[in-house]
């Protein structure tokens, strides 16, 4: 997880090789001041990793080419990322299983909404807070 | 879009989505434009009928073939199915839903047949959502 600066955006990074559901995204995280990345695939995501990006979120859906979604965050968390958010996105429920195996800490049926997502960037806002509170103290 | 759309365009719209040419999540779409955006809808729908049209050539191309790869077919349809729920294009997403028990049964007759359905429901409402963006474009021009 990123550091927490009063007033600092959300940083997320968006997992999907659709261009129209980046952008929807995209739009309802910006709705929120996150800082956004985006990755079309699972390798990807992992060589942002690699290069020692942090983020505090990622959206991951399901069926990439080349990695998929499940097999990145088990590589992201053997990277000892254990702190950032992974939320498995996908279009119907069947995807759930999948994820939560491999260590996602939500899924979210697509497409997604704005107040359930918003829910878990404010969640994320408050524990980044409390992890800074706790540093300083 | 809800700000900065012309009501007629808004009109549009609500006849499809009155025909069920489109769900509740377009309306959420339109929501997600605002002044810091103004072009989110028209770029959004824009790619979905790019993307949906590629996709559609691809699944030509890839269930001509005698031995087909239904895990590739699959994924295309996976793809369109996704952007076709973000977007509001039920029919869509409806008949990607069938076209993937196809894919899972490993059937191309019933591929074929769904992907016909598909290019008919695809250009249905490519062709509404061009038409609906010809006409802000001109409501645009004539305000100018």
């Amino acid at each position: 997880m990123t550091s927490y600066v009063e007033g600092s955006p959300v940083k997320a990074l968006i997992v999907d090789d659709s261009a129209v559901e980046t952008m929807v995204l995209t739009a309802m995280l910006r709705k929120f001041h996150c800082e956004i990345t985006t990755a079309k695939n699972g390798k990807e995501a992992v060589q942002m990793f690699l290069e020692g990006k942090k983020f505090d979120i990622i959206f991951r859906e399901k069926d990439m080419p080349v990695m998929s979604g499940p097999e990145a965050i088990e590589k992201i968390r053997a990277l000892g990322e254990i702190h950032v958010k992974i939320v498995g996105v996908s279009v119907g429920d069947n995807a759930q299983e999948a994820f939560m195996r491999v260590g996602a800490d939500e899924f979210l049926p697509k497409p997604m909404k704005l107040d359930v997502v918003g829910a878990i960037i404010q969640e994320i806002i408050k524990k980044k807070k409390k992890n800074n509170d706790t540093v300083q103290a | 879009m809800a700000a900065t759309m012309k009501l007629s365009t808004l009109g549009y719209a609500a006849s499809m989505l009155s025909t069920g040419l489109l769900d509740e999540q377009f309306q959420k779409l339109l929501l997600l434009q605002n002044k810091s955006d103004p072009n989110f809808v028209a770029e959004t729908i824009t790619l979905f009928c790019e993307d949906g049209e590629h996709t559609i050539g691809e699944l030509t191309k890839r269930l001509d073939k005698q031995c087909v790869n239904f895990d590739e077919v699959a994924a295309f349809v996976h793809k369109l199915e996704g952007g076709s729920a973000s977007v509001g294009a039920k029919r869509v997403k409806n008949t990607c839903i069938q076209f993937l028990e196809f894919c899972k049964e490993k059937s191309r007759d019933g591929c074929l047949k769904t992907l016909d359905t598909l290019r008919v429901v695809f250009y249905e409402v490519s062709g509404k959502f061009k038409d609906m963006l010809q006409l802000e474009q001109q409501q645009a021009e004539a305000t100018k």
